[in-house]
C-alpha cells in the first residue's frame, strides 16, 4: 500500500493572498460599473422614445445630487477599469511586429491610451458640434 | 515488489537516454521501452550545456579535420576508429535534431549557423543561442512523447542491475514518490546516467550528477576507464562554479589577468589575436586554459577578490550589449542575477571549475560493456572519443550519435533473445531491496551523511585538481578509504518511505565514494602528464611529461569489494593519427602544415 | 568572506506519514550575501533536519526543479537571494495550485499529462529526409516561435494561475505556450490537430486573463500571451467553420 497522501490546499479566499489578484478582482468587479452605466444610458434612450415628458424626467433624475454622486463613483470605477484594461493589452493581443522588432508592452499600452483618448475627444467634439 | 517486463531498459532520461529510447522506438514499435530516470527527463543535466554541438557543416571543413582536432585535443588517448565513426555521424544526427524542431540559431540566409569553439580548426559548433543543451534536451523529451512504446518511469531511482547467466537482464528501482521498489526486466539495459563531477566541490554541475550508472556497472565487474581525466572548465563563476560557456570566447571574449594582460599568449597559445582565431589564444583547449590559470595564480598575477578568491577576468565588453543579448542571453542573465555584473559594462570574474568526466564505463565501439546486454552512453560511458581531454561541443553530439547507436544495437539484441527467468531475477531484486532498506532503517550510527559528502568533495579537490602530486593524491586515496569505513556508520534523520531524499542522497553518496576511489587511484597510478591529468612530480620531474612508451594506455579501474579498486591498463586504438606533439597557436599551425606536407 | 548574518527561514512542512496537514517550522540559518534561498534550504537539510524535502538540481535557473512560493510569490529558489529579504523573515512553501507530496515537493503528474496531450513535437508540414538537409528558417520565421521555446517547465506560471487552482483540468499557461510554440514553427503543420484541445472545455477559455503567469515567468516566455492569442485563434476557427464550405479547420 502506497503511503502517498498528497495534500490539496484550499482555494478559499485565494484572491486576497496577492495584490496582483486583488487588482484583478477589482478589474473584473469594475466591469459591473461599466454595465451599470450602459443601463443608465439605455434607460435614457427608452425615455427619449417615450416622449418629451419622460425624457425631461430622465434628465432631471440625472441632475439629482444622488445621481451626480453615483456618476462620480462610476467615473472612478470605469477609469480604473479602463486603466487596468489597457494594461492587459500586451497580454491579450498577438505580438505586433514593426520593422522586424516586436513592439514593447509599454508602447502597446501607450498606443491603446492614445487611441482611447483620441476617440473620446472626437466623440466629445462631434457631440459638442451637434449640441451647438 | 512491482514487476514490469520491458524489452529495453534505459537508465537516465537525459540527452543520450532519450535519443536511445527514440532509436529503439523507431527501429521497432513493438519493442517495449522502459525509460527510468531519477528526475523528470527535462531536469537532466544535459539541460545546462550551453555552447553547442560539433558537427562538420561548412564547405571549408572536413570530417578529417574534425577527427584530427578531436584526437589531438584528447592527447592521443582516443579510440580512433570510434572517433572516425563519430565525426561521420555527427552532421547526420544534428540535422535529424533540426527536423525534430531543435531551434538551432540561424544565419541570415535561414541555414543553421555554426560558431567557433576551443581546439576546433574550423567553426563547426551548432548552437541554439547559449542554451544548446536546454534546447536539445527539450526537443528530445518532447519528441519522445510521440512514441507510445516508450514508457517512462519518472522519478524512479535505480539501485541495482540484475545479472543472470552472464547477461544483464534488468534493473531494480525505487519509486521516489512512495519509497516502493520495482523490478524492471529487459533483454538489454542501457546506462545513460551522466557524469560524476559532483564528487568534487566547485563544479558546474547539478546536484544529480553523482555517477550512479558508473558505480552500478563498476560493482558488476565492468571497468571504469580513464577516470583520472576530469575536465576543469576554465571559465566558471567563483564559489558556485556555474558555467560561463566557452562560446563567450568563441564569440570573441578575452581572458585577462590583474594587469589587464591576455596571459594565454604566454602559454603556447599565441601570438595575440584581435578577433577569435580557431585554436589560438582563448580558443585553445580547456585543459590548457585551466592550466594557464593555475600558473598565473602561482605567479601572483590573478586578481584576488575578497569574496571570490583568485580569479581572472572574462572580458566581453567589446562585443556590445545587443550582440551579447543575441548570442549569449543566458550568460548575460546569469552575470546580472548571480553576480550583479552587467557584462556589457564590466568584466566578469571567473576561475576554473570541474565540468566533465572524460572517463566512464568502458564500452566498445557499439556501446556495449564487458557485461553482455549492458550498454553505456553519454557522459557515463567511455566510448573513447574524448581521450585525455574533451573538446567543447563534442559531448552534446556524442549523446546523439551514441544514443542512436546504442538504441539500434539494444533493439537488435532484444529482438533476438527470449525473455529471462523472472523468478531468479526477482530473488536478486529482493536482495538488493533489503540491502538498500538497511541503509535507511539502521539506527545508532553517529555519522551525518552531509559531513561525509563534504569531506569527500574537499579531498577530491585537494588531491585531483588541475595539477597533481603523489603525496596529495595519496592523502585523497587514504581519505576516501576512511570515508568508505565511516559511511557504514551513517544514521539518517528521515526514516520514512515517501520522498525520502535523505535516503536517496545516501545511496548516491555510496555511488560517489566508489567512483571517487576509481578516479583517485587511476590518477595516482598514471605516472605521466597527459591532457587533463597533469603532474608536478616524479624523479627529475619525469611525470610532468607525456610518456607514450609506458602510458599511451587506457587505465581500467576494477571494483574490489571492501577495498581500493584494482587499476589495469588497456591498449589505445590508433588508425591514422600517430601520437605527435600537441600544439596550439602558431606552433600548432606549423605542426599542421608539416603533417599535411608529409602526407602529400 | 563577507560577514555572516542569520536569517529566519519559515518552511511549510508536510510529512505525509505523520502529519494530517502542513505546519510551519522556523529555522535560523547563517548566510552570506552570495547565498540563494535554495542554499538556505540546503543548509537546513544538511545541518538541522535531513528529512526536509525539496527538488533541485542545476542551481542556474535552467532545469526548472526548484520552484517554491517565497514570501507568497512563485520563484526559482536558486536565483532568489537571501540578502534581498534580510532582515525580514523568509517564508518558503510548496508551489501553489499543486497537491503537496511532501514539504516543498508537489505532484507534477497533472502537468506531465497536459504536456503529453498538446502533441509537443513537430508534425511535419513537408517531411524531409536527412539527405535533403535542414529546413530553411528565415529570421522572421524564427522570431515567430523562439520566445515560446524558452519554457523550462518550472511550474511557476501554474502556481501563479488561480484558474488552474480552481479548475485543475485547465491545460494552463506553460503547456499552452508550448502548444503555441509548435503551431508557430514554420516546420510544423499540426496546428489544426492541436487546436482541438486548445478550444476544448479545458482549453484557453478557462483563462480569466489574470496575467500573473507572465509576470512570474523566469524566462520571459509570456505564457499568458500564448493562451490569449489562442483564444483569438480558437474563436476564428469557430466562426470560420460556418463560413467555409468544407467546415474549415477541424
Amino acid at each position: 500500500m502506497s503511503k502517498r497522501r498528497p495534500y490539496v490546499r484550499s482555494m478559499d479566499g485565494w484572491w486576497k493572498k496577492n495584490p496582483f489578484y486583488v487588482e484583478y478582482m477589482i478589474h473584473e468587479g469594475t466591469a459591473l460599473f461599466v454595465a451599470a452605466y450602459a443601463i443608465v444610458l439605455t434607460v435614457g434612450l427608452v425615455c427619449l422614445g417615450q416622449g418629451e415628458a419622460a425624457w425631461n424626467g430622465w434628465l432631471e433624475a440625472m441632475q439629482s445630487p444622488l445621481s451626480i454622486i453615483f456618476h462620480l463613483v462610476l467615473l472612478v470605477a470605469i477609469a480604473y477599469h479602463a486603466f487596468t484594461w489597457f494594461k492587459l493589452f500586451p497580454l491579450t493581443m498577438p505580438p505586433i511586429v514593426l520593422n522586424g522588432k516586436k513592439m514593447e508592452p509599454c508602447a502597446i499600452v501607450g498606443a491603446g491610451w492614445t487611441a482611447g483618448v483620441v476617440a473620446a475627444l472626437a466623440l466629445f467634439v462631434i457631440v459638442w458640434g451637434i449640441a451647438a | 515488489m512491482e514487476i514490469y517486463k520491458a524489452d529495453v531498459v534505459i537508465v537516465g532520461g537525459g540527452g543520450s537516454g532519450l535519443r536511445a529510447a527514440i532509436a529503439v522506438a523507431e527501429s521497432d514499435p513493438s519493442l517495449k521501452i522502459a525509460l527510468v530516470s531519477k528526475v523528470y527527463p527535462m531536469r537532466s543535466h544535459t539541460v545546462a550545456a550551453e555552447g553547442g554541438a560539433a558537427g562538420v557543416k561548412r564547405a571549408d571543413d572536413s570530417l578529417d579535420y574534425h577527427f584530427h582536432d578531436t584526437v589531438g585535443g584528447g592527447d592521443w588517448l582516443c579510440e580512433q576508429d570510434v572517433v572516425e565513426y563519430f565525426v561521420e555521424q555527427a552532421p547526420i544526427e544534428l540535422t535529424r535534431l533540426e527536423h525534430w524542431g531543435c531551434p538551432w540559431s540561424r544565419a541570415a540566409d535561414g541555414h543553421v549557423n555554426v560558431r567557433p569553439f576551443g581546439g576546433m580548426k574550423i567553426q563547426r559548433t551548432w548552437f541554439a543561442a547559449d542554451k544548446s543543451g536546454f534546447h536539445i534536451l527539450h526537443t528530445l523529451f518532447q519528441t519522445s512523447i510521440k512514441y507510445p512504446s516508450i514508457k517512462r518511469f519518472d522519478e524512479y531511482f535505480c539501485i541495482d542491475l540484475l545479472e543472470e547467466d552472464g547477461r544483464c537482464q534488468g534493473v531494480v528501482a525505487i519509486e521516489m514518490g512512495t519509497g516502493e521498489f520495482t523490478m524492471i526486466e529487459g533483454k538489454a539495459v542501457i546506462l545513460a546516467t551522466g557524469g560524476a563531477g559532483r564528487v568534487f566541490r566547485e563544479s558546474t554541475l547539478g546536484g544529480i550528477v553523482t555517477g550512479d550508472g558508473m558505480a552500478l556497472a563498476f560493482r558488476h565487474g565492468v571497468a571504469l576507464r580513464d577516470m583520472e581525466f576530469m575536465q576543469y572548465h576554465p571559465t566558471c563563476m567563483p564559489i558556485t562554479g556555474l558555467l560561463f560557456t566557452e562560446a563567450c570566447r568563441g564569440e570573441g571574449g578575452y581572458l585577462v589577468n590583474k594587469d589587464g594582460y591576455r596571459y594565454l599568449q604566454d602559454y603556447g597559445l599565441g601570438p595575440l589575436q584581435d578577433k577569435p582565431k580557431n585554436k589560438y589564444m582563448e580558443l585553445g583547449p580547456r585543459d590548457r586554459l585551466s592550466q594557464a590559470f593555475w600558473h598565473e595564480q602561482q605567479k601572483g598575477r590573478t586578481i584576488e577578490h575578497p569574496v571570490f578568491g583568485s580569479v581572472v577576468h572574462l572580458d566581453l565588453r567589446h562585443l556590445g550589449e545587443a550582440y551579447l543579448h543575441e548570442r549569449l542571453p543566458l550568460i548575460y542573465e546569469m552575470s546580472e542575477t548571480f553576480m550583479g555584473i552587467d557584462p556589457a559594462k564590466d568584466p566578469v570574474p571567473v576561475r576554473p571549475g570541474i565540468h566533465y568526466t572524460m572517463g566512464g564505463v568502458r564500452v566498445d565501439g557499439k556501446c556495449e560493456t564487458s557485461l553482455s546486454g549492458l550498454y553505456a552512453i553519454g557522459e557515463c560511458a567511455s566510448v573513447g572519443i574524448h581521450g585525455a581531454n574533451r573538446l567543447g561541443s563534442n559531448s552534446l553530439t556524442e549523446l546523439l550519435v551514441f544514443g542512436r547507436l546504442a538504441g539500434d544495437e539494444a533493439a537488435k539484441r532484444a529482438k533476438s533473445l527470449p525473455p529471462g527467468d523472472s523468478a531468479s531475477l526477482l530473488k536478486q531484486a529482493q536482495e538488493a531491496e533489503q540491502r538498500v532498506l538497511a541503509l535507511k532503517t539502521k539506527t545508532g550510527g553517529t555519522e551525518r551523511m552531509s559531513t561525509i559528502r563534504k569531506e569527500m568533495v574537499k579531498s577530491m579537490e585537494d588531491g585531483c585538481g588541475i595539477y597533481r602530486l603523489e603525496e596529495t593524491m595519496q592523502k585523497t586515496c587514504d581519505k576516501l578509504g576512511e570515508l568508505r569505513e565511516r559511511f557504514r556508520n551513517i544514521s539518517l534523520d528521515d526514516k520514512s518511505d515517501v520522498w525520502n531524499t535523505d535516503w536517496l542522497y545516501t545511496i548516491e553518496l555510496d555511488y560517489q565514494l566508489d567512483v571517487a576511489q576509481a578516479m583517485a587511484h587511476s590518477a595516482i597510478n598514471r605516472k605521466e602528464s597527459r591532457g587533463a591529468h597533469q603532474r608536478l612530480d616524479g624523479p627529475d620531474g619525469a611525470y610532468t611529461q607525456r610518456d607514450d612508451v609506458n602510458y599511451l594506455k587506457h587505465s581500467d579501474a576494477y571494483y574490489v569489494p571492501g577495498s581500493a579498486p584494482r587499476i589495469d591498463y588497456g591498449d589505445v586504438k590508433i588508425t591514422k593519427s600517430p601520437p605527435a606533439a600537441r600544439a596550439y597557436g602558431a606552433a600548432g599551425e606549423k605542426a599542421d602544415q608539416e603533417r599535411n606536407a608529409s602526407h602529400v | 568572506m563577507s560577514e555572516q548574518k542569520i536569517i529566519e527561514i519559515e518552511v511549510l512542512r508536510y510529512l505525509p506519514e505523520s502529519d494530517q496537514a502542513p505546519h510551519s517550522e522556523v529555522y535560523k540559518v547563517p548566510f552570506t550575501d552570495d547565498m540563494s534561498v535554495l542554499q538556505g534550504v540546503q543548509y537546513i537539510k544538511d545541518n538541522f533536519d535531513g528529512s526536509l524535502t525539496f527538488r533541485w538540481s542545476c542551481r542556474m535557473a535552467i532545469c526548472g526543479s526548484c520552484g517554491m512560493m517565497i514570501n507568497g510569490v512563485p520563484k526559482l529558489s536558486c536565483e532568489t537571494f537571501i540578502r534581498d529579504y534580510y532582515p525580514r523573515r523568509i517564508s518558503v512553501e510548496a508551489l501553489d495550485n499543486f497537491p503537496i507530496e511532501k514539504d516543498l515537493v508537489v505532484d507534477l503528474s497533472g502537468f506531465i499529462e497536459k504536456l503529453e496531450a498538446i502533441q509537443p513535437y513537430i508534425i511535419p508540414k513537408e517531411p524531409r529526409t536527412v539527405e535533403q538537409g535542414e529546413y530553411i528558417q528565415t529570421p522572421a520565421q524564427f522570431a515567430e516561435y523562439i520566445q515560446y521555446t524558452s519554457c523550462i517547465n518550472c511550474m511557476l506560471c501554474y502556481a501563479a494561475c488561480p484558474h488552474t487552482g480552481l479548475d485543475p483540468d485547465f491545460v494552463g499557461p506553460g503547456a499552452m505556450a508550448l502548444l503555441h510554440r509548435y503551431n508557430m514553427d514554420s516546420r510544423d503543420g499540426g496546428q489544426a490537430q492541436r487546436m482541438e484541445l486548445a478550444a476544448s472545455e479545458d482549453g484557453v477559455f478557462v483563462c480569466g486573463a489574470t496575467g500573473y503567469c507572465s509576470e512570474v515567468c523566469p524566462k520571459k516566455v509570456d505564457p499568458g500571451n500564448a493562451v490569449n492569442i489562442n483564444k483569438i485563434n480558437a474563436a476564428k476557427d469557430y466562426f470560420l467553420r460556418f463560413l467555409s464550405p468544407k467546415g474549415g479547420a477541424k
